[in-house]
């Protein structure tokens, strides 16, 4: 990864760097140690569900039921792979560019613990008693103040080094992410109040559920993607972003927009019509920071060869295709929003193959690239395995291309072949998480220090 | 944006403004919903759930049942849900005032059940149905004992009942019955 090293900043000194990330090392592995634990089950727990829609499928047992095995999987790895990732991984980002060394890392990796055991919690009570009504609000009631109390010490540190950064300079990355932290914390205390703990009064409940998915899906775990995009585009181009005078606008939008496109998931459910169509409006004015996005980053990547050059980086190969995806499922989702569109796509397999675009394709992409660059410097050893970075990407990408495009061939009705082309890609994706895992950990238990500051060797 | 203060209120502000916008709103409007007559004189609907469809819903909840069953009947103009024969009339929120978790769904891998209790004639054809039975395999046997899976257990008793409460089939002051 020459190319990588000499796109390096000039002004990023090597003896600046390690102090900046000698003091994250403890919390930033034992978060993204756990976050790759999390992947690897929850890819292994959607493998049986996909297993489950086979009429070949498992025999009669609750534990391995469609319902709970789904809504298992979906928790682990929202919470557990996208979740404990971005603490890391933003964590990290923001000590970078804001120069900020952290000083009470037990903190954040008391968070974690906290983060970590209420999942273990949750996923062992979804499997063993049953997932609740609501869809990534399926824990325990007991388990949501934890999750929100360990949220506030592992998830918060982006704001706190954003806040001691030493120069008044900032970068939309840094806004991104920042932004993404608050707006997850809030978003899922006023979720659990609505839903959980003193539930709104009856589809409205649906209402506050739909704003808290959208909400954390797309201000935390996209906007938090968007965030490492933004730095690793520029990054590793060593260039300024294209158009980049628009980049507030495009921040600002994105957050402003986002939550008001929730209830076009419930156009035509019993909710108020009002409410109905101002989700219609919000998919529609998403639109514009998606192309406010796309002329930043994507016109970044369209100057000048960027795109092959960001083909022979690891980090930003895995990004670029992040954040492609990113943008292409909000446009889809805009479409969908339209009523007589979504009079055909309401309730079919649609809204799943849009999922896995923006969450597998999308999020997790961009997490595998950002990841790819800052494990190293953390850890002080390189990535032992280039052909498992190879069979890494290769399986993620066609594995979440492959489920998409299973999901979106089966709108009109279920199909034997295409089930089984979504197993498949399941099963493509579970191998690509397992040479990730089997990487990461070699690079965590190897721990000899690199001479160079590589974010990944290929 | 060099202004600390103003990135976290504003992304604070972005994220509570639907908030308020969306899930207050709809809170201030359905939440003095109550059951009502369709008309003057007439029964209060919906009615009151049977002891048994409460616990039952339990199970059905337990059961991630929602994860491939919804319950709402879209109006005419949206999708084929009535001219399909789902109901007679749109679900509408009065529908479900009396439900202490809301179970509307938002996948239909299987048939949509907010009808299911005026579709379904007997208890067997329930019970066949919550086993799931495909190419002689019974998904949901566990909730069953005897040799071929005839003698319910009290949850798949619950579970009946539970699904044979579930109608709109009744008017009501949104949705009259033509």
């Amino acid at each position: 990864m020459t190319q990588e090293q000499r796109s390096g900043r000039p002004d990023e000194d090597r003896a600046r760097v390690s102090r900046v990330d000698a003091p994250l090392r403890g919390p930033f592995l034992l978060l993204f140690g756990s976050a790759v634990l999390w992947l690897t089950l929850g890819s292994a727990l959607s493998l049986v569900a996909a297993f489950k829609l086979l009429p070949a499928g498992f025999g009669s047992c609750e534990w391995t039921s469609f319902g709970r095995l789904e809504a298992a999987a979906r928790n682990a790895f929202f919470y557990g792979w996208a979740g404990n990732a971005l603490f890391a991984l933003n964590l990290w980002l923001l000590s970078q560019l804001g120069r900020f060394e952290i000083r009470n890392g037990w903190m954040a990796a008391i968070g974690g613990l906290f983060w970590n055991l209420a999942l273990i919690w949750s996923t062992v009570s979804v499997i063993i008693s049953g997932p609740g009504a609501y869809a990534l609000l399926d824990f325990p009631a007991g388990a949501g103040p934890v999750l929100a109390v360990a949220f506030a010490l592992a998830g918060l540190w982006p704001v706190v080094a954003y806040a001691k950064r030493p120069t008044g300079h900032s970068f939309a990355g840094q806004w991104f992410v920042v932004a993404a932290a608050v707006s997850f914390l809030l978003a899922f205390v006023l979720a659990q109040v609505t839903v959980v703990w003193a539930p709104a009064a009856g589809v409205a409940q649906a209402v506050a559920h739909s704003w808290y998915v959208r909400t954390a899906t797309l201000l935390w775990l996209g906007g938090s993607a968007l965030g490492l995009g933004y730095y690793f585009v520029s990054k590793v181009l060593a260039r300024p972003l294209h158009a980049y005078y628009l980049a507030s606008v495009a921040f600002w939008t994105y957050f402003l927009f986002a939550g008001w496109t929730a209830p076009a998931s419930l156009i035509g459910s019993p909710v108020p019509l009002w409410v109905q169509s101002a989700g219609v409006v919000g998919s529609m004015m998403m639109l514009v920071p998606v192309l406010l996005v796309g002329l930043n980053l994507l016109g970044a990547l369209s100057q000048e060869g960027g795109w092959s050059r960001a083909w022979n980086s690891t980090a930003l190969r895995f990004i670029s295709v992040g954040v492609v995806a990113i943008l292409f499922s909000l446009v889809l989702a805009a479409w969908a929003a339209d009523r007589s569109v979504n009079a055909a796509l309401r309730f079919t397999s649609f809204a799943e193959g849009q999922g896995v675009l923006l969450l597998y394709a999308g999020v997790s992409m961009t997490i595998f690239g950002a990841a790819y660059a800052a494990l190293p410097r953390v850890s002080g050893s390189r990535w032992p395995s280039a052909a498992a970075i190879h069979t890494h990407f290769w399986a993620s990408f066609l594995g979440a291309v492959g489920s998409a495009v299973s999901a979106f061939a089966q709108i009109g009705g279920a199909s034997q072949t295409m089930a089984f082309v979504g197993l498949v890609s399941t099963g493509l994706l579970l191998a690509g998480h397992l040479a990730f895992a089997a990487n990461t950990f070699a690079t965590l238990l190897k721990g000899s220090p690199a001479p160079e500051s590589h974010p990944a060797q290929d | 944006m060099k202004n600390f203060r103003y990135l976290v209120l504003g992304a604070l502000a972005a994220t509570a403004l639907p908030f308020l916008g969306l899930v207050v709103g709809a809170q201030a409007q359905l939440g003095p919903l109550g059951r009502a007559p369709a008309e003057e004189g007439g029964p209060l609907m919906p009615p009151l759930e049977p002891g048994q469809a409460v616990q039952g819903r339990e199970v059905y909840l337990s059961l991630g049942c929602v994860s491939c069953h919804t319950q709402q009947v879209r109006p005419a103009g949206q999708g084929r849900d009535i001219a399909g024969g789902l109901g007679a009339r749109p679900s509408v929120a009065r529908d479900y005032v009396l439900q202490p978790v809301v179970l509307l769904g938002d996948r239909r891998r299987g048939p949509d059940l907010a009808n299911y209790g005026a579709r379904i004639k007997d208890d067997d054809g329930v019970h066949r149905a919550i086993l799931h039975r495909v190419e002689g395999r019974d998904q949901f046997a566990f909730l069953y004992s005897g040799a071929k899976h005839e003698v319910p257990s009290d949850r798949a008793i619950a579970l009946a009942a539970y699904l044979r409460s579930l109608r709109q089939d009744y008017p009501s002051p949104e949705a009259p019955l033509k």
